[in-house]
């Protein structure tokens, strides 16, 4: 958006950029700033585990197994006699450490080389990416998780790579479009005439102004990873050392026979909390950024 | 005539892609794959041993010798034999695929159809307490995850905490009423899942093409809303809701199907599936990779025939 407020400081001036006027826009959606709420807070449940201030006991055995909830145990204990919640707040930490990995690496894969089959559309590099991605996209995505395990005999990212090696195809797909509608505007011309390098007119002229694309794919992609670990993790194929929401839900289908419900509860109620919290800003963000969403 | 040409040409595009697959999932599943030497030898093998063990499994042949065999497996269909249980690969298949389609199918048409019919509703009413409605319950829909709604809709209808009507696990279909008896939680499971992406998809396609000129034209001449949504909308919008389902086909049948099947306990692909990731039955897994990679290839070339038979002015290139 460089572009915009140098060449036109008048319409910077009355705070008429892109930006403004989104902010200005999502402010005044109010099922976005309630998803941005919502978001927030769990952001802040997992930076507490992070830094130590609560979750840290998610492994001891500290009371009485199947207790009810009480003041003391908010979910209850489970089958040993953990604290249920204990638990799913250092899931909270893996889950955003597991969003936010694959969606800032995905993300990034798909923006580099999106634009570049875009920028070269129709050459060999573009036929190459778009190769790429239609091979990913046809491989059964469990299967190619099982089969990166194995390739990478049970390092505990396997699941992490398998994630970001997938999902940037969609990011591509997205960003190529753009960048081809993009690369036949008058500033690219304008910078080829002048003689700016390729890797800087990609980089540095068409990129930037995809950010508004990147920002609600991003977000699209974090809810997808989320939701995947937990079946992945179910799956025997996700996180392997500590807890997450996956395998609480996993453990659960064990205690459900029992008549126990403290572990499903639980995980399912902060996992759904989650992700409609990331829906609702992720839509208000795309109506206030997006020009062409139907809304 | 001209189809089956352009099938052909289709079909040879297809190529790069089969082999891209193939290519991928042989480098990450059996070269990189699990050494299986030892798990065939005895106790304190001797150095000729191993190397006959390795010989037999093929690793002491070159990379590409390899792979060229596991492309002669996937043309004649001849996977060899299940590591698990010792059944021919191509009769496992034979035996699961039919339960499968079973048990996938009323899901997938159902979960589509009623999110068209939604879809309608909701674009028709656009703006209203009905298309909020909808839109909110979409995004509740999308927020659950799969997982929960299949263990939660087993709590619901077949645990004795609920309702107790159907059974949690198994599958003995004879007849229709044992069928329907084993189908209805896994079908509402996979309805429920379908219902909040894909109106939410629908809804928007269906907007944009009422907004188009011919749609306030019909509007104009009174036409009834039956006629402008279905005539006027609907089919207009069929080629990006075509795109979608067919290309969602080749997912839902594999990975679909692996929840439902491994969690109800169906003996179908999708369990066949599960039980050779977990136990690392390498011709399996090889046959289902390559498999899903053609029937992509089949999906993409079906997707462009539909095409034409809901706009004539695509032209099949």
């Amino acid at each position: 958006m460089n572009t915009i407020t140098q060449t036109n400081p008048t319409l910077a001036e009355k705070g008429q950029s892109l930006w403004d006027r989104a902010w200005y826009k999502f402010k005044r959606d109010k099922m976005g700033i309630l998803g941005l709420i919502i978001v927030g807070f769990f952001l802040i449940l997992a930076a507490g585990v992070w830094l130590g201030l609560w979750g840290g006991n998610w492994s001891d055995t500290t009371d009485d197994l199947w207790q009810g909830p009480s003041w003391e145990h908010w979910f209850g204990t489970n089958v040993i006699g953990q604290d249920v919640l204990a638990r799913v707040l250092y899931g909270t930490k893996v889950a955003f450490e597991v969003g936010l990995v694959v969606t800032i690496l995905s993300t990034l894969l798909g923006a580099i080389l999106g634009a570049l089959a875009g920028f070269f559309s129709g050459t060999w590099v573009d036929a190459v990416v778009l190769w790429m991605m239609g091979v990913l996209d046809s491989i059964p995505f469990y299967l190619f998780v099982a089969a990166v395990a194995f390739a990478l005999k049970g390092n505990p990212y396997a699941m992490h790579i398998a994630m970001i090696s997938t999902f940037w195809t969609t990011t591509a797909r997205i960003i190529r479009g753009e960048v081809i509608k993009l690369k036949s505007q008058e500033f690219v011309e304008a910078a080829r005439s002048i003689g700016v390098k390729q890797a800087v007119i990609i980089f540095r002229h068409i990129l930037p102004n995809t950010t508004h694309i990147l920002l609600v794919q991003a977000t699209i992609t974090f809810v997808a990873a989320i939701k995947t670990e937990v079946i992945l993790s179910f799956l025997g194929l996700g996180v392997k050392d500590g807890i997450s929401w996956g395998l609480l839900i996993s453990e659960s289908t064990q205690d459900i026979l029992a008549g126990h419900f403290n572990n499903f509860i639980a995980a399912s109620s902060f996992l759904f909390l989650l992700v409609i919290g990331f829906n609702m800003f992720s839509d208000a963000l795309q109506d206030a950024l997006d020009p062409k969403k139907v809304s | 005539m001209d189809i089956l040409k352009f099938a052909l040409r289709k079909l040879i595009g297809g190529i790069p892609l089969i082999l891209g697959v193939t290519f991928i999932s042989f480098l990450l599943m059996v070269y990189f794959g699990p050494d299986k030497t030892y798990e065939l030898l005895g106790k304190n093998p001797t150095a000729e041993e191993i190397a006959e063990v390795r010989h037999e499994l093929g690793y002491d042949q070159p990379f590409f010798k390899r792979y060229a065999h596991y492309l002669k497996e996937m043309v004649t269909l001849d996977f060899g034999h299940s590591e698990a249980t010792g059944e021919k690969v191509s009769s496992i298949l034979k035996r699961t695929m039919p339960i499968s389609l079973l048990v996938i199918l009323p899901g997938f048409i159902l979960g589509n159809v009623i999110a068209i019919i939604l879809g309608l509703v909701a674009a028709w009413y656009r703006g209203t307490w009905v298309d909020k409605t909808i839109m909110v319950g979409s995004v509740i829909g999308m927020s659950i995850s799969f997982l929960v709604v299949i263990i939660a809709f087993q709590i619901l209808f077949s645990s004795s905490y609920g309702l107790g009507w159907f059974p949690v696990r198994g599958w003995e279909v004879h007849d229709i009423p044992s069928y329907l008896y084993y189908v209805t939680v896994p079908t509402l499971a996979t309805i429920f899942v379908a219902l909040g992406y894909n109106t939410r998809f629908y809804r928007a396609v269906l907007v944009e093409e009422m907004n188009k000129d011919h749609v306030r034209t019909a509007r104009a001449f009174g036409a009834s809303p039956q006629s402008i949504m279905i005539k006027g909308v609907l089919k207009n919008a069929m080629v990006p809701i075509i795109t979608r389902i067919m290309f969602s086909i080749p997912l839902v049948v594999v990975s679909g199907s692996l929840l439902i099947e491994s969690y109800f306990g169906i003996p179908g692909i999708g369990k066949v599936t599960f039980d050779a990731i977990t136990g690392g039955d390498q011709p399996i897994l090889k046959a289902i990779v390559g498999l899903t990679a053609a029937l992509f290839v089949v999906v993409l070339i079906a997707t462009d025939i539909l095409y034409r038979v809901f706009d004539p002015r695509v032209e099949l290139k």
